[in-house]
Order: structure tokens, then sequence, then C-alpha cells
């Protein structure tokens, strides 16, 4: 896949770098030059520009498995023992009080089977997904710090509880992008935000450009996609033409401002805006994808998001959070979880179906999974239509591609899968296995603010080895 | 203060003594051969102060730990090995409680600990010294210790000294050997203190007023025209509606026909906008947001009620009650007092000294509360034909709501299919009940109440939050960091009237530093305290404590108005000295936490675009009312009064760092993403602003094209263009101008690539919609690109 053969090339001079910016800027007024007056203002903008950040694409330090992460997001807290963490002690005390814990064992109103040559054992929700289970590397044994909706979503995402950078942010920041005129880190989401908002894909303290560029694909139109994308008024070399006179005002108006960084990622959004109205758009496109990938995805919310992050991932974008969510099942469950699942089953089987056939499947990290579990007891508020209260120390995460080994499920919940016991897996242990798997160090991959050397994983993390193709 | 600490550590000497007293030499000596080593091999940890962590909330590295027990109660009782938890737990008799988790221990050690119990289990071991250091700094941190009555520091250099404010910011500056900056030019200033106050740019007949205005009060009589301005209400109403969670809509419904719009949360935005313009005092708007209904003033004027939407206007969180509760406490405190109440929900609070009673002390006020059936009707009646056609839909649209409620009960049981199709149809009448409401201009005024329930009851502590998990009951009353000893237990209704005098009380040492802290930080960019609404243990200390005091106890002083506050601040040289950057001074202070410069700020979404309106001329100055609902947010109304769905907040909201109304937001995350950098290239608004700027006719009557462009900087920046822009600016629309021109002999609506209107760059971008517009003259591009450009979004 050559991801070049989607630029349009006659554009690329009208496509300037800052630093080509600069120097046009600096070239253009003969004796009464914007560069005479600026000279020190340009020629310091010039010089960290040479330290600065940018999406070029780099080598990681160490091997690397994978280049590209998909991020399907379950946030809500799916069930862990309804989907993947099969618990035939539930069923035999159905109704009655799990000894030491409060409340009455809840049953899974689901079937599980073994499935594939693995033999894995999947919950009858996800019936297209588990005839994948041979792909798919099952984490049993997640545990996170808190079981409030809000605060463990950030964490999933960001590591921690405070304004720190997101896991798509620290990937970008390592690997930069194999595309220069996309985003390199979207996220998308299928409606409103979610539960923590911006801090799920924020840059924190990494240079504005590692910042997620957030979509909402529950938009009838490809127009309102990205909103603003298209303008019926100015063609892009005229728009070339208006930028650069925008950007030599602000360089002359930055004189006085103060907010350096601010003002260079402002620049980078608007270099980068140009460049998605040509790229963008058609990356977004699902009419350019044949009738019979858009029926296998299913015409779904969900079929269209993971469609979409295919074409992205194609196009070098490194980092793209799926948004799924919904699985907040107190009550209901029966119904609603089953609802859920049905919505991701289908898109994602054909997704790993999809990466497989284009051959980017070892090259991309899948990642399904929420911010916590649930209890094995029934919740208090679900009455006749049973549901389940959250559960910080057990949940299952789901890896896929990208030198995961499939086919193998890694660590154990307890009897009743209230709590992870044998080989814990912690949300910063989950960080430092996926950056392993994108060739870094976790401890190594650092970025100095306020005097400190920051971290994704801060002084934790360890590595799933065992996970490893 | 320096009293408290020295009787701290007075009574930490003497427990020390008093241990080491307990013990004899072979108790101790039996101690540390024999249970120390057991307690550390296989306690440690899950139950120390080290442990990653701690289970069971039991901590063992401590003799107040062993003795006070965790979440199972005291795990030992001196003396008696078999009433202690600790005992039986190590024996593995309980297959429920069995310790250490891994293995048994063996035999003699189990022994020894009965024997050390036995003994009364003498302990050597203090608190360890970081848990020490903590507790003491639980007491003592700044925020609980009352506002204290300071004197401006004084300064060398008077000269420079405006106002008391500038001479605690001089005083600091001095330490750092740090000057401030110069005064702002006046159309910097009148920039600034317009966007500050109203949230849209001045005209430029006010700046040119100001400019020649040279009386020493000339800033004054500004500020006094902006604070009197009704759009001052708009600026600042919409600062509080991002603390106040604010949205039209439920997120969340309670029942499922129920629907999500809230037809009246607008009542409670008008009455905050209202508040802000008649200065109404901080303390009367706290109490009336808490408990409005139980105030004689609202007997006298029912509009007040509205204000009772702070606490109603959040999620409805699917009908868990406990989350709605947990919801409105957290905006309570966190908005009122800066303190993150809602993490003792579920255990003591990990660093502030909020006990988790304090949380269910504050659940059962708010559990003692119910929202009415019928909402109040706040608003006259006026019966007119338009009133009486309402009047008819509304009842017709209630009496089959009522209808089909009824049958519901019936239908589940006989016939599924028939259930379902009247479920959808009781949510469809709901949704059309609502649209009626919020819609119809003459539908009554509803407030949005909370009332108290027929008796108070206080609430039971959930252990681990769990709410069937119920611990001791706890009385209805304040917290207990912000009280004197034996605080009073509330008896009055809910005790909500009560609590209401507690946040608003001179002794209260946070509310007037919370609302200073968040006053100062609209104005400069950053608050004294960089988290708004948490000045607990883990937020940054003030960067001018004694100033963060000062303002507050003035602020009370002045009968707790907000303007005297904006005018004391305002009126300083602090406020109104330039934003020039100093490369010496930045190493110094990089985050300008001194304030030796004012900080440029970029313009939240919604002045941003009301600017754009009013700049273009089409800015509706209309107050108050129902929303607009507009999710592409083009309308000529202020985007204060656009409809907000908190389930799906509107993408260009999104894109720009809108507070989600999920929770408390004092300050915005500010991002910097493509999407705002396409609002401006692209959207049809700003477009047709740009269009419109060159069609006003004090554009089209200049004769030049100099004084053209001097028109639009100053009607666009509210300053005259400097001299290289002028040549930019000119070289641009001529350049553009022959462009256009060289292509004009070919008819622009041709379809063939080859007769594009703009020459050699012949490419098109791709036509929304199928729709190719005509494309913009040299000088609409320039104006646009005038809009374009940092100038218009920040504020310097």
């Amino acid at each position: 896949m050559n991801p070049d053969e989607h630029r349009m090339v006659d554009l690329e001079d009208h496509f300037l770098t800052r630093r080509q910016f600069l120097q046009r800027a600096g070239m253009g007024f003969g004796a009464l030059s914007l560069a005479g007056l600026l000279g020190e203002g340009l020629f310091s903008a010039a010089r960290a520009l040479e330290a600065e950040a940018n999406l070029l694409p780099k080598t990681p330090p160490l091997p690397a498995k994978a280049k590209h992460v998909v991020h399907i997001f379950a946030q809500g807290a799916p069930s862990h023992v309804d989907t993947w963490d099969y618990k035939p002690s539930l069923a035999k005390l159905d109704g009655q009080p799990i000894p030491g814990m409060d409340g009455v064992a809840m049953a899974s109103p689901f079937k599980f089977s073994k499935k594939g040559k693995s033999g894995i054992e999947v919950s009858e929700v996800f019936p297209q997904i588990g005839e994948r289970v041979d792909d798919l590397c099952v984490i049993k044994s997640m545990y996170t710090d808190i079981p409030a909706h809000e605060v463990a979503t950030i964490m999933m995402n960001t590591g921690s509880r405070l304004v720190r950078p997101s896991l798509g942010s620290w990937v970008l920041y390592g690997l930069g992008s194999e595309n220069q005129n996309m985003p390199g880190f979207v996220s998308l989401r299928p409606g409103g935000p979610p539960p923590g908002g911006t801090a799920n894909w924020q840059s924190s303290f990494l240079p504005g450009l590692y910042q997620g560029v957030s979509i909402n694909t529950k938009v009838p139109t490809l127009n309102q996609l990205i909103e603003n994308i298209r303008n019926p008024n100015t063609p892009l070399p005229e728009q070339r033409r208006q930028l650069d006179l925008v950007h030599k005002l602000n360089e002359l108006h930055s004189q006085n401002m103060q907010k350096e960084a601010q003002l260079e990622a402002r620049l980078e959004a608007f270099e980068m805006a140009f460049k998605m109205q040509t790229e963008a758009t058609d990356a977004f496109d699902l009419n350019k994808e044949s009738a019979t990938t858009r029926e296998a995805y299913g015409r779904t919310s969900q079929g269209n998001q993971l469609l979409i992050a295919r074409r992205l991932i194609e196009r070098g974008v490194r980092f793209v959070q799926v948004w799924a969510g919904g699985w907040d099942h107190h009550q209901d469950l029966e119904e609603k979880l089953a609802d859920r699942a049905k919505d991701i089953d289908q898109p994602l089987a054909a997704f790993i179906q999809d990466l497989k056939q284009r051959g980017l499947f070892d090259e991309t990290l899948v990642v399904w999974g929420g911010e916590f579990g649930r209890k094995p007891v029934r919740d208090r508020n679900g009455g006749d239509n049973p549901g389940r209260d959250h559960n910080a120390k057990a949940f299952t995460t789901v890896l896929a591609g990208g030198g995961v080994r499939g086919g193998m499920t890694y660590g154990e919940t307890d009897e009743f899968g209230n709590a992870s016991v044998k080989d814990k897996v912690h949300v910063h242990d989950l960080h430092a296995t996926i950056l392993a798997l994108l060739g870094f160090d976790h401890k190594k991959l650092t970025y100095r603010y306020n005097g400190r050397d920051f971290r994704l994983t801060e002084t934790y993390g360890e590595i799933i080895k065992p996970v490893f193709a | 203060m320096k009293s408290r600490i020295l009787v701290f550590l007075f009574s930490a000497i003497i427990s020390r003594g008093a241990f080491a007293a307990d013990l004899t030499p072979s108790q101790l000596e039996f101690f540390e051969s024999k249970i120390r080593p057991i307690l550390a091999d296989n306690c440690y940890k899950c139950h120390s102060a080290q442990a990653e962590k701690v289970k069971g909330s039991l901590l063992l590295d401590s003799r107040e730990g062993v003795l006070k027990g965790g979440d199972s109660g005291p795990v030992i009782v001196p003396g008696d090995p078999e009433k202690s938890l600790l005992i039986k737990a190590v024996r593995y008799i309980d297959p429920d409680l069995q310790m250490p988790k891994k293995n048994k221990l063996p035999d003699e050690q189990i022994a020894a600990l009965e024997q050390w119990v036995r003994m009364g289990a003498p302990d050597p071991r203090l608190a360890t010294a970081d848990q020490k250091k903590f507790n003491d700094n639980k007491t003592n941190h700044w925020a609980w210790q009352p506002v204290k009555r300071v004197q401006p520091p004084t300064v060398e250099e008077n000269g420079w000294c405006l106002t008391p404010v500038d001479n605690f910011i001089f005083a600091k500056l001095a330490e750092k050997n740090l000057k401030p900056n110069p005064p702002a030019d006046k159309r910097t200033l009148i920039r600034r203190a317009t966007f500050d106050l109203i949230g849209l740019p001045p005209t430029p007949e006010e700046v040119q007023a100001f400019v020649d205005d040279n009386s020493p009060e000339a800033f004054a009589k500004v500020v006094d025209r902006l604070l009197a301005s009704p759009h001052y209400g708009e600026r600042w109403g919409r600062h509080w509606l991002d603390v106040a969670r604010y949205s039209d809509t439920k997120g969340q419904p309670r029942r499922f026909f129920e629907d999500s719009i809230n037809p009246f949360a607008w009542t409670y935005r008008d009455y905050v906008i209202r508040s802000f313009n008649e200065d109404k005092p901080y303390n009367m708007f706290v109490m009336e947001q808490i408990a409005a209904d139980r105030l004689t003033t609202s007997q006298r004027n029912p509009t007040n009620l509205t204000a009772l939407g702070f606490l109603t206007v959040g999620d409805h969180f699917m009908g868990m009650q406990n989350d709605v509760i947990n919801d409105r406490i957290d905006a309570v405190c966190k908005g009122f007092l800066g303190l993150t109440v809602t993490c003792a929900r579920c255990h003591d609070h990990k660093f502030d000294p909020i006990p988790q009673k304090d949380y269910y002390s504050l659940r059962g006020i708010f559990d003692s509360c119910v929202e009415p059936k019928l909402e109040p009707v706040v608003s006259p009646i006026y019966v007119t034909p338009a009133f009486e056609t309402y009047h008819r839909q509304r009842d017709k649209l209630a009496f089959e709501e009522t209808n089909l409620k009824d049958s519901l009960p019936k239908l589940r049981k006989s016939d599924q299919e028939a259930f379902k199709e009247a479920r959808r149809t009781l949510q469809n009448v709901e949704h059309q009940i609502a649209m009626l409401d919020l819609t119809n201009t003459v539908a009554p005024m509803h407030a949005m109440v909370l009332e108290d329930a027929a008796r108070g009851h206080d609430s039971p502590l959930f252990i681990r939050g769990e709410a069937g998990n119920r611990g001791e009951t706890v009385p209805r009353r304040f917290l207990q960091v912000l009280s004197a000893p034996n605080r009073p237990i509330y008896t009055n209704g809910s005790g909500r009237l009560e609590l209401a005098f507690a946040i608003a009380s001179k002794n209260n040492p946070l509310t007037a530093r919370v609302m200073v802290n968040r006053i100062w930080e609209h104005h400069f960019g950053a608050g004294f305290v960089p988290t708004p609404d948490d000045f607990g243990m883990m937020s940054e200390p003030p960067s001018h404590p004694e100033l963060l005091d000062y303002l507050a106890q003035s602020f009370m002083d002045n009968g707790w108005s907000i303007k005297k506050l904006h005018r004391l601040i305002m009126l300083s040289e602090v406020y109104q000295q330039s934003s020039a950057g100093n490369p010496r001074y930045a190493e110094i202070d990089p985050g300008n936490r001194l304030l030796w410069r004012a900080n440029t700020h970029r313009l939240e979404f919604e002045p941003l675009r009301d600017s754009l309106l009013a700049i273009g001329g089409t800015l509706d100055t209309n107050l108050y009312g129902r929303p607009v609902q507009n999710r592409a947010l083009d309308s000529n109304r202020r985007t204060i009064y656009n409809f907000v769905d908190r389930a799906n907040i509107a993408d260009v909201l999104v894109n720009f760092d809108f507070a989600d109304p999920a929770m408390v937001t004092g300050k915005r995350y500010e991002t910097t993403v493509p999407q705002q950098a396409l609002y401006l290239m692209n959207n049809p608004l700003v477009i047709s602003l740009a269009k419109r700027l060159v069609a006003m006719k004090e554009f089209l009557s200049q004769d030049n094209d100099e004084a053209k462009l001097k028109f639009l900087y100053e009607r666009i920046y509210q300053r005259l263009p400097e001299p290289l822009e002028t040549q930019l600016g000119l070289e641009f629309v001529n350049a553009t101008q022959l462009l256009d021109d060289s292509a004009n002999p070919v008819p622009p609506a041709a379809e063939s690539p080859k007769l594009n209107p703009r020459g050699k760059l012949a490419k098109h971008q791709p036509p929304a919609n199928g729709k190719k517009a005509a494309p913009l003259t040299a000088w609409q591009e320039f104006a646009q690109a005038l809009l374009q450009a940092n100038e218009t979004s920040f504020v310097n």
C-alpha cells in the first residue's frame, strides 16, 4: 500500500512547511522587508523550528511489531463475565449469596461456547468476532484504580487522573505520521463527546500537533463529517494565497504576543486544515468503497467508523481512537448488552478480515475494551431486569494484530470474576505493552516539561511479554 | 495559625513519650523480634502507607492503624485473641476471612501473634513521618484558614501603583527584581476591557471617544459604562453557566417515556444573566441557588425561584437518584467552595480532610428534597387568543399522556405489540409537550425548583459508596473542615437553607476566595489558584495569597458586589499594563505567574462568534428568552442563547473547547485543532460576514484603497494599520485583482477546468452540495483574511 497514491501531488508545492513560509515571508518585500523589520523575531522563530515538533515519520529505537494502533473504546465498562470471561460458578449460585461478597450472584444470561482452533470460550453475543478468536489475544486479568466512568476512561486513555497527554499523542510524538496531509491521530465518535471529552485525546504539555482530532461520525453527509471542510467560494490555490497573507499578518501581530507555543500550534492547525481539504474528504468518503465492503462492515454507525478507521490507517494515520460505548448496564443487561455487542460484532469481525486481506493486520494493533469491568452480583437498582454494578478489580481487554499472539488468553480472574488474581494487568502495564509493540521502551519515551521528564506510564508499567507473537 | 501548629507539635511530643513509656524493654524486644517481621513480611504489601493499593482501608504499619482497623472494623481487641479479627484471619478457620491470602502462616507465627494480642498488643510504632506531616498539613492548609485582613504592602516605587492591588503585585515582582510593563496603549486597553466585560469588541466610535478623552477618569468611565451594559450579564453569566453545568436537556431522562428536553432550563440561564446585570450581592446569589424556595424574598419575587435551576439543571442519570444527588453535591461544593467533596462518596477523601461521613451529611440534605410534579409558574398569564390556543393544545396532549400511561400496565400483560406501540406513542406525546412548552412564546414560564420533602431525614453512610451496603446514619450538617467544633445539626426541613447560610457566610473561608479567584482568572487568564474548582491540598498554592485575601475581604466588605470587584481589579495598573514580551523576564517567570505583563488570551467560541456578528453588523442584541434551536450556530443571537444539548453538543462547540455540561467547569480546556481553522476559513457565516463588511456604505464610500483598508482595520481590530500592514494588504488586493482581471474575459460559470476564473492556478475545491458559489472579490478575500488572522481570535 502506497499512501502517496492518495496525495494530490500537483498541489504539493502549494503546501508550505513553516520553514518555507518563513523563508518566503522574509523574501517578499524588498527594502522595507518584513524580515528586516522583524529580523530577530524571524530568526529566532526559524531557529526554534529546528528543534521543534513535527509530524515527520520517525524510526522507533527498538524493533517494532506494529506501526498503527486502532483503539476501539467500549466506554461504559462492558461486563467481562457476560462477554469474554466465562464463569460457570455464577450459574450454579444464581440468586444466592457469594461468600465474602455483598449481594447475590447473577448468572450470565448468555451462553458461552468454545470457538476456533484455540477453543477460547466466547459469549454468544459475539457470534462473528467469536469466529475470529484465533486472531485475538484475550487479556482477562485487567484492573484499574477507580470504578467511576469519567476518571477511569481518562485513565485508560492517558494513564492518569490528571491533565496528561493521551496514549495517541505519545505515540504520535514518538513515531510521527506517515501522512503529512492528515492529522496523525484521529478520534472517531458516533455523536457527542464521551465522558471526559477532550481529555481523552488531548496532547496536554506535548506540542499541539500531537493532539487528537475528534470527529463526529454520526452525521448524514461527508461535508458535515469534518465541518467546514469545503469552501464553495474560494479555489484552493487562491485560498493558499489568502492563507499566506494570514500567516504574514500573524507574524507581524505576534511581535506583541507571548504564547509562542500556542501561536505555533495555530499556524500548524491552519496548515493542516488547508491540507485536509484535499485528502481528508477522500479518506472519509465511504462512497469510494465497494458495495461488498460496505455490506461486510454493515451500514451502521460502528460499521462506518471502523471502515473509516481502515481508510485512515491505509493513508498512514498513526493512531485511531474509535468510540463504541454504551456499555453501562446497571439494569436490563440481557437486552442492552446484547444490543451493544451486536453493534460491534459484525463491524469488528469485518475489520479484522479486511485488514488481513490488505496486508495491514500485522502492522496494525487493534485494541478493544472498556475502562473497567462489572461485578458478578446483581445490581440492586436493576429490579426485575437486573444488571451489574461497576468493578475496577477485573475486566477484559482484547488485542489483535500488530505483533500480538492470536488465539490465546492471558491472566485469570477469581472463580466468580470479581477480581483479577493471576498475571494481573494494570492499565499502565497495557500501555507499556502497547508502546513496546510499537518499538518503544516506555521508560525512555519521555518529554521534558517544567523541568521534569514525563512519561505515559508515570513510575509504573510492566511489559506483558507473553502476548507477543 | 501559629498557635495551632505549636499545639499540634506539643501533643505529638507528648504522645511519643507516652507510647515509649507504655512498653517495657521485654515487650519492645518481643515486638521487634517476633511481631514486626511477621507484619512486615506478610501484611505490609497491602496494609501499609507504602502499599501500592491499601486493601480494606486497613493499615498495619502503625499503632494507630492496628487499633483503628479497616472496613470490617477494629482488627484486634487488646488482650482478647478470640475476639480479634486479625487472629481469626491468620487461623484460616473462616473461608471468607483468611490472611495472608497466599499461604497460611506457620503455626509458631500464629502463636506469636496470639501471644502479642494477649499481652495487650504493645506497639512502639508511630504513624510514619510522612503520614504525620501530611496530617499536619491537612489541618494547616491555607484554604481552611479564615480570610485575613491584610494591609497592602508599602513599595518603593509608589508611582506605579494606582490601586492597592498594585502594591501586592509590585511587591512580589520586586522580590525577583522584576518590573511591570508600561501601560497598554489606549486602543488595546479598551478592546481588552470591552471583551472582558461584555464579550464583544468596542465600536470604532467608542474607541475614538476613549482615545480623545484625556481626563484621568477616562478608563474608569469606560469600565463603568461596560458594567452598566446589559451585555455584561451575557458575558459573565456564561462563565457562571460553565460552573453550573448548564444544559437545556436532561442527558439521560428518569423514565423511558420522558423527553430529554428541559423546556424551562432557560429560565435559570436568564436568572443568572439578570443577577449579574443587577449586581446581585454574591452571598444572595449563592443562597438563592441553593434555597430560593425557603427565602422570604422569593415570596415577594417568585421569579427568584428560577435560581434553583442550579441544582436541577444537571443530568437525570436514568433516574438513579444517588447519582443525581451526587451531581448536586458536586455542583454546590466545587462551584461555591472549590472542594472536591464527591471524592468522599466511597471513602474518606484521599487528600483533603473530608471524611466520608461529611459526604453523607450532605447527602441527607439533598435526599430530603424533591422536585414537585408541577413546577411553579413564575410569569403572569395573559389570557389572549394565542394563549387559549396554546392551552387547548397542551390540554389535549396532557389528556393523551394520561390515557397512554393508564393503558400501559394492562397492555404489558395482554398484548406486547400494542404495548410497544403505546410506549412509542407516549414518547412522542411527551416530546410534543416539551417542544410546545419550549417554543411557544405564550407558554407560561416554570421554575425548575427543588423543594424540601415533608420530613427531613438523615442518610446512612454507604460503605465503599455502595447503596446496598449501609453503615451508620450520619446527621445532616456542614463540612467539618469549614466548621467550628460542635457544628450544629440541621433540623430546618431538609437543611438546605442552613447549608445555604453556612456557605454564604462571611466566616466561610472559601466562598469569597473561590469567587474572587474565578473573577481574577477571567480577567487575567489564570487565577491565583490555577484550579478554580479545587482549593484542596492537591491544588497549587495561590500565587498571591495576600492579594487573594485582600480582595476576598474587600469583596465581602463591599456587600459582595461583583461589579465593585471588577472595578477594583480593572482600575489597577496591573490590569492596564501592556502584554509586550521580555525574554529575560520570561526565563525567570515563564508562566507569568507574577504578572509582569498582561496575558494575551484567546477568545472562547461565544465571544469569537458574537464579535464576528458584531463586526459584520448583524448581531441581534435582544436579551433573554427561549433558546435558539440551531445546531449550526449561525443565528444572529448571542451564542449564550443557543440551545445546549448535553447528550449531543454541537460539533462546532466541541471543536472550540466548550465547557462540557457533564461537570463543573471553572476553567475550559484550550486546544488548537484544524477544525478551528476550518471554521474561520470556510464557514458560510464567516464568509458572509466578510462579504457584508465590504458591502457596507462606510466601506464603499471611501475613495481610495488605503482608506478602505483603514476602515477594515478599525472595524475588525479597532485600530489603524501599521505601514507594513498597509503595504502587505494593498499588495494582496492588487495582486488578487490582477488575477481576477486576467480571468475576467472567461465566463465564470463555465464548467470546463480550462475556463477557471483563476487562470493558471486552476484547481477548484470539490463543490459543497454540488453547488459552486461565485468566487470572492479581492476585498472580500482580504476582509476574510483579517477575520482569520490571530488578532480576531486573541485579546492582547
